[in-house]
Formats: structure tokens, sequence, C-alpha cells
């Protein structure tokens, strides 16, 4: 596979920031960061000013800016917390977002080397995906591999990709009880791979290295679903599982691929797992319902774009989950209301 | 989330390593130290009036053409000659639990800290723990030790199924079908994937038979690996058919199919122009066959493998009989094979009645 040509306008990095000072991040990250625009939405709890290094081609929103779009006494929709990350995806024009949480820094692969996460991003994005068929030895656009005896020509030119997943070395995300049973646990091991998730396979979608065609399924990577005692740290979250489900129903619908995998990101300690522990957990409980509604949905032929199909989503969330918990309902109120947002602002 | 084990059970009484062969048996060599504690079956393909060596000191049972005429009479006519698809008939006269087969160009391989890959033991190890088809662990197997299930991953499907089969991969050699052998004949699979994953349930995949290993009480009967090799328009195709049977028979069934480690290292290339010729007809009938098996659907009271299996050939003649006289002969075959199966495993208990029922 040929090197890929990107251009830089047509990326933008949306970081989430969750801390303050976000210099030693930005820092790090600058190599690989520094051709490309960055968006910064700051987490509209936080108290503090934003400390950012210079030298970077960046927008800033924070809450004043969100408040303008965003009439909050008639919204339920929050950007509290991770989930201001989403205000810089309504902002972005751009054709590819990629999105890094604020904890991560560069990781480095088998060979030692520094990981340039943004280009894997890229390269996943821009090659095709192949969800209807597995390939025993992976992403076959990759270099030095290809397609196996047995693959069906048919399905060798694959499918656009909407999304691709990347991975954690170091502090993996896992949930807080696995976390709190296994303290010292940490990703080591560097699998060199890039896959595609087969169709109508769901996934845990982590949020924290990740990015997405815009054009394709931007309207889909949407905050709705909170935990009612959701926390800065991820394993206090669920917000971005039901919006990676969401985005999976939609790629399996509109035919576009998922690939998870590399790029890895180095994710630093933060947090305790067993402080964690002691909150709530009604939400984690109730995503278990939810599952069986994922894997079953299906969406009609009408629904041809993803706007479509997260009003399709939401209509049956209301539907079908709505009924049994308020939670839900107003999850698929948030999607429903997303979607007239996404469509306002292009619209301006 | 599963407790790492401190050994991995030899199974050496519950596992049989298939090999087909037309050569010779000088592989056996390399792979001495991990082998040698098993007992061996040799099924050995074309002249039955050639002696197949086997290196010194390792337990085997050897059949050649005559054998398996003799001890299947009319019905060995399920069974291909001039192919390694003969290997399936080693399945089916093993007693054991566990079958482990390998091609006899395949030798160890080394990890990337230059050791070596005990292929056999990786196998034990992921059919022994359980798979997971229904929802992707970014993180792969959650079983092995290092790893576990992601945040996000249903805690209600985190027990797993029971693992069939367990695919391995290779290295040096890749097994790519014939045009793109021909376009691209210096590649060699150099990149060392360290994961172990389960198939999901609803996807098919190409199966390679070279580094394969299956839990023969569980999905033995539909390890049947078709007519290929003389007589027969089609060849290279065998693994493939077999592993398009049991993935929808799994899914069915519930089990588990993983794919990943252990590597082996292929040797030898085969001829791309000839393979262009076996593989000639599949290359067409494929996208015929990948259509039928995707939209399979098997019936509520198949709840065994052998009920599976033959139902399979009827859809088999039914739907695919009419791309290729070569299919109703196949659908026969299917049917010879599953009676054979049975004639010579009369335990009476079918296989694949595990405790988690059909969907």
């Amino acid at each position: 596979m040929s090197q890929v040509i990107i251009k830089d306008d047509e990326v933008d990095i949306v970081i989430g920031a969750l801390q303050s000072d976000l210099t030693s991040f930005m820092e790090a990250w600058r190599p690989m960061f520094s051709r490309f625009h960055l968006i910064i939405v700051k987490d509209p709890d936080l108290k503090e000013e934003l400390k950012v290094p210079g030298g970077f081609n960046l927008n800033l929103y924070t809450k004043s800016d969100m408040d303008k779009v965003v009439d909050s006494s008639s919204s339920t929709i929050s950007f509290s917390g991770y989930s201001c990350r989403y205000f810089g995806y309504l902002m972005s024009r751009k054709k590819y977002i990629i999105s890094i949480d604020d904890d991560c820094i560069p990781a480095k692969d088998s060979k030692g080397e520094l990981i340039d996460a943004v280009a894997q991003h890229i390269t996943n994005l821009t090659t095709p995906a192949t969800p209807f068929f597995f390939n025993t030895l992976y992403d076959p656009f990759s270099e030095g591999t290809d397609f196996v005896r047995g693959y069906p020509f048919s399905l060798r030119s694959g499918v656009e990709c909407g999304l691709s997943c990347g991975l954690w070395l170091n502090l993996a995300d896992y949930d807080a009880p696995t976390q709190a049973l296994k303290p010292s646990a940490r990703n080591s091991r560097y699998v060199d791979a890039v896959l595609t998730v087969p169709a109508r396979t769901m996934l845990p979608l982590s949020g924290i290295n990740i990015a997405f065609n815009n054009e394709l399924v931007g309207p889909t990577l949407l905050p709705a679903f909170r935990l009612a005692k959701e926390g800065k740290f991820r394993w206090e979250t669920v917000e971005d599982i039901w919006t990676g489900m969401c985005a999976k129903v939609v790629c399996d619908h509109l035919r576009l691929g998922v690939k998870s995998g590399l790029p890895y990101v180095w994710r630093q300690e933060r947090g305790n797992a067993v402080e964690s522990l002691k909150k709530e957990w009604e939400g984690v409980q109730l995503m278990e319902e939810v599952v069986p509604f994922f894997q079953s949905v299906r969406l009609s032929e009408a629904a041809v774009t993803a706007e479509d199909c997260i009003a399709e989503i939401a209509a049956s969330v209301k539907e079908q989950l709505g009924r049994s918990n308020p939670m839900f309902a107003r999850a698929a109120e948030n999607m429903v209301e997303w979607i007239k947002l996404w469509k306002q602002v292009r619209s301006l | 989330m599963a407790a790492p084990k401190s050994s991995t059970p030899l199974l050496k009484d519950e596992l049989d390593i298939v090999i087909p062969t037309i050569r010779n048996l000088d592989f056996l060599e390399m792979w001495r130290p991990f082998f040698q504690p098993y007992h061996l079956i040799i099924v050995q393909d074309g002249d039955p009036s050639k002696t197949i060596k086997v290196p010194d000191g390792f337990d085997y049972e050897l059949y050649n053409r005559n054998d398996i005429n003799k001890i299947l009479g009319p019905k060995a006519n399920c069974i291909s000659f001039k192919d390694s698809a003969c290997r399936c008939f080693g399945y089916m006269v093993s007693k054991k639990k566990y079958i482990f087969t390998i091609d006899d160009d395949c030798f160890v391989a080394k990890d990337p800290t230059g050791k070596e890959i005990n292929a056999l033991e990786q196998h034990i190890k992921n059919l022994l723990s359980p798979s997971t088809p229904f929802f992707f662990n970014t993180l792969y197997d959650p079983y092995r030790d290092g790893t576990d299930f992601v945040r996000g991953y249903p805690f209600s499907l985190r027990e797993g199924v029971p693992t069939a089969v367990s695919h391995g991969l290779w290295l040096n050699i890749p097994d790519y079908d014939a045009p793109t052998q021909l376009v691209k004949p210096l590649e060699r699979n150099t990149r060392f994937v360290d994961a172990v994953m389960t198939i999901p349930k609803g996807t098919l995949f190409p199966m390679c038979g070279m580094n394969l290993a299956f839990n023969r009480e569980l999905i033995g009967p539909a390890m049947y690996f078709g007519l290929m090799g003389d007589g027969q328009p089609i060849g290279r195709y065998d693994d493939m058919w077999a592993g398009w049977c049991i993935k929808v028979i799994c899914d069915h069934l519930g089990l588990g199919v993983k794919t990943g480690l252990p590597y082996i290292w292929h040797s030898k290339a085969s001829n791309p122009f000839v393979n262009l010729k076996k593989e000639y007809k599949g290359i067409y009938w494929q996208e015929e066959l990948i259509p039928f098996f995707q939209s399979v659907a098997l019936p509520k009271d198949c709840t065994t493998v052998q009920k599976c299996y033959m139902e399979l050939s009827k859809q088999v003649k039914a739907k695919l009989g009419k791309v290729d006289d070569y299919f109703n002969k196949l659908a026969d075959a299917m049917v010879t094979w599953i009676e054979a199966w049975d004639e010579l495993n009369p335990s009476g208990a079918a296989a694949g009645a595990p405790k988690v029922s059909a969907k």
C-alpha cells in the first residue's frame, strides 16, 4: 500500500480538556499534531484557566461558546466532562476528526519508535474496510499482507471506513471492577494489527483514542446517554459505549466499516478504581439491557444518511427502551435534539 | 476474569495429531520436542505401495489408500485422493477428544524474542479457554494472560462459550490464492501479530487446514474436507469448505471459533500455475457459495452436529446443485461421511451437545 497523502486541511484534532494544564500533553504530541488544526474544548465544569502552549493552529471553545449554541435551560444535552469533545465535533467542518484523551501521550511500538497515532488513524480511515468476511491476516490493505486464499474476490474492494478505534498501552480501558480486582494490571502487549470489526457485530467503543470520517458518520458521534453520577474518570462513564453502539449500527446499515487495533497511545496513571467502585452502578446495569436492543435493531431502507439513521435509532430507543426507564427516553430525546443542532449549526 | 494457568495441561492421552503426507515426514524431527508425547495419525496420500518412514520414537498409526478402502468399503469414495483433504479420514478414525492437524511443510516458528513457538501448546490453551462470539472484545482474547474484557463489554457475556476450533497462522510463505501468488511471488508474512481472537457469530472466514486444532467431540463430524483432487474438478477448497460448514454450525450451536496464534513457519511455496488450475472453478463457484453460507438457516431441532450437517447437505443439494453437478456429488459425499463417522464412532452420544442450547 503506497503512502497515504493526507491534505492537512482535511483533518481536525479535537481534544476535550478535563485538566487545565495541557502543556505536557500538547508538547508530547507536538510532532504529530503541529501540522493540523486543533479544536480544544474545555470541560464546562473546569474552573481554572486552560494552559496551552504556543505554536499550534487551534480554536478553543469554552462554556460560553456552548451556551451560545445550546440553550441549557431547555436542552438536556450536557457537554460536561468527557462529553465536552462533542461540542468540538459539532463545530468542526473538516472531513476527518481525531480525538485523544488528554491523559494520553504517544506510545512506542515494538521497535521502540514513537507511534504517530494521527497518521495511523488517517491510514485506517482512508483505506477500505472489509466488514462482510473475516480476513485471517487482518487488514489486507496493510503493507506486506493481503487477502488470504478463500477470501471472495467480489468483496476485495472493500467499503469506506467510517470509524477507527485505537487502543492503549499501560492503563487499559477496563471497567472499574476489573481494574479494582487487578490493580497492577497494565496492558503491555503490542498487537501489530488493524482489523475490520465484522458487520452486525457489536463492540465497546472506547472514546480514549478514536477517529472518524466526519462527512460520512459525523452526527453519529453524539452525547446522549449519561450515568446519573458520571465522573471524570473513564471507568465512571458509559457515554462512549452508548455512542459506539449507535455508530456501529449506523455503519453497518450504511455499509461502512469500523476498524479496531492500531494505533496505540500510552495512557497515564490516573484515578483509583476502588474509589470509583463505591459510586452508583445503576447506569452500568442499565447498559446490559441495551445490548439485545442494539444487536437486533434494523433501520429502514429510507435511512440513507447518518442523520436519518440516528433519527430512526432514537425513535426505536424511545419506543422499545424508553418505556422501561426514563434514562433511555432522555437519551432518545438527546439524539433527536443533536440532529437538529447538527443541521442548524451547518446551515449558518 | 480467568485466573492465569500456571502450566498448560499436556492432554497427551486426549489429543491426536493428524498429518497428511505424500512425500516424507522429515519435518517431524524439528517438532520432536513438542510432538513426541502425542499419538500421531498419518494419512498417506497417493501411491499406497510407497513406504513413508516415520522418524523413530513417535507413537503412530498410518493409513494408506488401501487401508482407507478396506476400512470404509464403498463409503471410501467420500475421502479425497491425491489431495491433502484426505486428512479428514484421520479425524474419523481417531478416538481422542482433540485433534491437531498440520501440513508436512510446516516447521517451528520463532516469536519476536527468538523463542521457538510450541504451536500445539497454544492451540490447547485456545481450545481450553472460552470464546466470545457475541460481542467483539477490542483487546482480543480476554482469557489470555495479561489482558481482560474492556470497559463496556457486557457482563452477561463474559463467561463465553466453549471453543470448538483453534485456527493458527503462518509466517514466511503466506496462504494466498493462485492469482495473488502470481502477482506477489516474493511476498512473505513477516508480521507477528500477538493476538488470538474469536471470529464473531454470523461472520464467515477462510479456514486454512495447515495449522488447525479442534475439539472433536464438539465439532468433529462437521470437519469433512470435501471431494478434491483426483477425478474432481476442484482443489485447494477443502479446508475452506469445511471452514464454512463448521462456522455455520458453530454459530447455530453456540460454539466458538478462534483465530490468530499460534504461528508456524510455512516453508514451501506451491506452484501458482498448478494452483490456478485447481482453484479456477472455485474462484467462480465461491461467489455462489458465500451467499449460500451467509444465508443458511438451520432449524431449531438440529441440536447435534450430525443433524446440522445432514441438514446442510440437503440444502447444498437443493440450492447449489444447479450451480454445478459437483455439488450434488458433494452433498451425497457429505451424507456418506456422516454415515461413515457414525459407524466408526458408535458411542451413541452424538457430537456437539453443549450445555448452551441452540439459538
